[in-house]
């Protein structure tokens, strides 16, 4: 009854796809690392593609159901909750397994502290402005933290926490501020759920 | 929707004094109902933090901030634009009315260019807006030149194909998916297509992110002395239009109701092809010219070289310095890095009566990599560092290190070694080495390496009998140092002063 019942809430936010669609960000991560960059884009690359599976994440948010889920049971907001955690924790996995024996920048804790802080961006945005819409959030954010990379080798250095991609991968403050992040957003969403908008 | 309406029929309301097309209406309608204008603040916030900022704390210069602003302002709107636009592009899939509107009177092909039009509109507005602030408050703080017109115009022409692959994308796979999908993977492709440029020859110049030279950039020599060239602006908006064309024909060829629509669209997109294919080719033909600037044979204006004609400002000090006046605003740090020297050297024999910037040369080297040549034609010629004080990267510190060791150094070695020391080798005596040596206010930063051989020694060994006179030598005031070389000038270059004569 409990599989089914995820099975089903997996199929309704398109679980399937987005899991072939992290995967895929994945085989790009690797094929990309596999190239020459300079010094901009070996830093900057991971974090557009962890960006892009944040955004997979964030839009898979959106309900396809509407008011009327709301009213089936009390599951629902740990249906959400787990689909957004196993996702999240797929994507940093993922990604950290396609940089295994390549020079991925910052390693591991660099792509969790991104990935769970971008995603946390991008569920908030899937409360505010919908399931459909949440991919603004992270990919926004991205940029200004392409912007914080790039600012490492132009001063003066952006070296708020609140910009995490531009901190050092072991940096507690911004490891603290992606984990805040990624918990309000997990909360948010788990509680309210993504807004249903009718004219998405 | 509002395509269902038959043509030719208007919404309630009052009649416009004007009578208004159908596609006009649509567009109307369009420009209301997109996700663009709620994008637009967003536009702000980016570009403000990202490219604004930086191109605001540029000196006030129309050549840096003109050619930064087109690097900066379309990587600002990627994101939004390509996003808004993919989220046009798939709402008739998204909403599953696509069958429901076949039937209107508007050919599906229609409808998408009038949403694609509004999104450009509105995504043409913000990229104008940012231009129109950074220009605006480059005009009230430059102190020469007018606005440069081709990097905003290859800014504006950068926006049409970011919506139009977006949009391509979202109405050919209206996934819930592909809106931060194929925004990602413009993103990915735009800012990182500069990185395979190559030397003057590349066809990656063709990207509208590159402004002139790739390993030139934003120099302040460039377009300074000699007029912007046009050449690579002109071939990147003819590759944006080309690409806008081939994608929105490609479009079309789906979406079009009938054999000539179809035949249209395939034209479109044969021409779009035809133009953007032309464009990266002759981007191919380039060579940097000694300018910096990159120069197009099949695109290049002759007349365009010529130099720009300028009067120089001056400053008020003893040897006057003067600049080219777009350069005004470093002239205080220029004056304040070699200030005793020009204090010092005034009016005695071999010091030049007035100090004139000229301009670098620039030279494409094997691989990568540019050689900036700096050949003085006279003893009073000097070239102002690049980068300049504002500049990313660059500090007054080092910028006044480089005058020393350039200017300053330059300056007394003429007077000193009466201008045997230019173009020859440099043998002076322990004494002129000593004068030299205390004169020049070389900053910490300078070390032995940095200095020709015969100068390195004084930072190399301060404790040598050369270092400890050199150091005599300079603890005197500028006034001092000058007066006393005015009387023992002779003595010195004639090799009859020893150290221990120095004061």
């Amino acid at each position: 009854m409990i599989l089914r019942l995820v099975w089903l809430h997996a199929l309704s936010r398109r679980l399937p796809a987005a899991l072939a669609l992290l995967a895929a960000c994945a085989a790009g991560l690797r094929g990309t690392l596999y190239g020459h960059w300079d010094a901009y884009g070996a830093l900057q690359l991971p974090l557009i593609i962890e960006a892009a599976c944040a955004a997979v994440i964030a839009v898979t948010a959106g309900s396809p159901f509407g008011e009327p889920e709301r009213a089936t049971g009390r599951w629902l907001p740990f249906l959400r909750l787990g689909a957004a955690v196993a996702l999240t924790a797929l994507a940093a996995g993922l990604l950290a397994a396609a940089g295994t024996g390549m020079p991925l920048a910052g390693g591991f804790p660099d792509v969790l502290r991104n990935v769970a802080g971008l995603t946390g961006i991008g569920l908030l945005c899937a409360v505010l402005l919908g399931g459909p819409l949440a991919w603004i959030g992270p990919l926004t954010y991205s940029l200004a933290g392409v912007y914080a990379l790039y600012t490492d080798w132009h001063p003066p250095t952006l070296s708020t926490p609140w910009l995490w991609p531009g901190r050092p991968p072991h940096d507690a403050g911004g490891a603290l501020c992606a984990a805040g992040v990624f918990a309000a957003g997990l909360i948010a969403f788990a509680v309210r759920g993504a807004r249903e908008n009718a004219n998405q | 929707m509002s395509a269902s309406a038959p043509a030719g029929t208007r919404p309630s309301g009052r009649a416009p004094a004007i009578p208004v097309p159908a596609s006009g209406r649509l567009l109307r309608l369009e420009l209301r109902h997109n996700v663009m204008l709620w994008l637009l603040p967003v536009v702000g916030v980016l570009f403000w933090y990202n490219g604004y900022r930086e191109v605001m704390a540029l000196p006030p210069m129309w050549n840096l901030r003109a050619m930064t602003l087109q690097n900066r302002l379309l990587l600002d709107l990627v994101i939004p634009a390509v996003g808004a636009a993919a989220w046009m592009g798939s709402r008739e899939g998204r909403r599953d009315m696509t069958d429901l509107l076949g039937v209107t009177a508007r050919p599906r092909w229609s409808r998408q260019l009038a949403a694609w039009a509004a999104t450009t509109a509105w995504a043409e507005a913000g990229c104008l807006a940012c231009i129109a602030v950074v220009y605006v408050m480059t005009a009230r703080q430059a102190s020469w030149g007018g606005p440069l017109w081709w990097p905003a115009a290859v800014s504006v022409a950068g926006v049409p194909p970011l919506t139009a692959i977006g949009f391509a994308a979202g109405a050919l796979f209206p996934s819930r998916f592909i809106t931060p999908l194929i925004t990602v993977a413009v993103f990915f492709g735009f800012a990182f297509s500069t990185q395979a440029t190559s030397g003057d020859h590349s066809n990656w110049q063709i990207s509208p992110l590159i402004s002139g030279a790739f390993n030139v950039g934003a120099a302040p020599g460039v377009a300074t002395f000699y007029r912007y060239l046009p050449d690579l602006s002109i071939a990147q908006v003819m590759f944006t239009v080309g690409l806008t064309a081939a994608v929105l024909g490609g479009l079309g060829l789906p979406a079009a109701n009938g054999p000539r629509l179809r035949w249209l669209a395939a034209v479109v997109t044969a021409a779009g092809l035809g133009a953007a294919g032309t464009a990266v080719t002759l981007a191919g033909t380039g060579r940097l010219d000694p300018h910096g600037m990159i120069v197009i044979p099949a695109l290049h204006d002759p007349a365009s070289g010529q130099p720009v004609s300028y009067t120089p400002r001056c400053s008020g000090t003893a040897i006057p310095v003067c600049v080219h006046p777009a350069y005004s605003v470093v002239l205080p740090a220029v004056t304040a890095a070699v200030g005793s020297e020009l204090t010092e050297l005034a009016g005695l024999p071999g010091a030049p009566a007035r100090i004139s910037q000229v301009p670098v040369a620039y030279q494409q080297s094997s691989g990568n990599t540019t050689s900036i040549i700096a050949a003085l034609p006279s003893p009073s010629a000097f070239v102002v560092p690049d980068p300049v004080p504002g500049q990313p990267g660059a500090t007054s510190a080092e910028f006044a290190g480089q005058l020393a060791q350039s200017l300053g150094l330059q300056l007394i070695i003429d007077v000193v070694l009466d201008g045997s020391g230019r173009g020859a080798d440099l043998n002076p005596s322990q004494a002129e080495l000593a004068v030299i040596g205390g004169s020049v206010q070389f900053p910490s930063s300078v070390e032995g390496r940095d200095l020709p051989p015969p100068f390195s020694r004084l930072r190399d060994a301060p404790g040598s009998p050369v270092g400890l006179a050199a150091r005599r030598f300079a603890a005197l005031t500028p006034a001092a140092r000058h007066d006393w070389l005015e009387h023992h000038l002779t003595a010195l270059r004639a090799g009859q002063i020893s150290l221990a004569e120095l004061p």
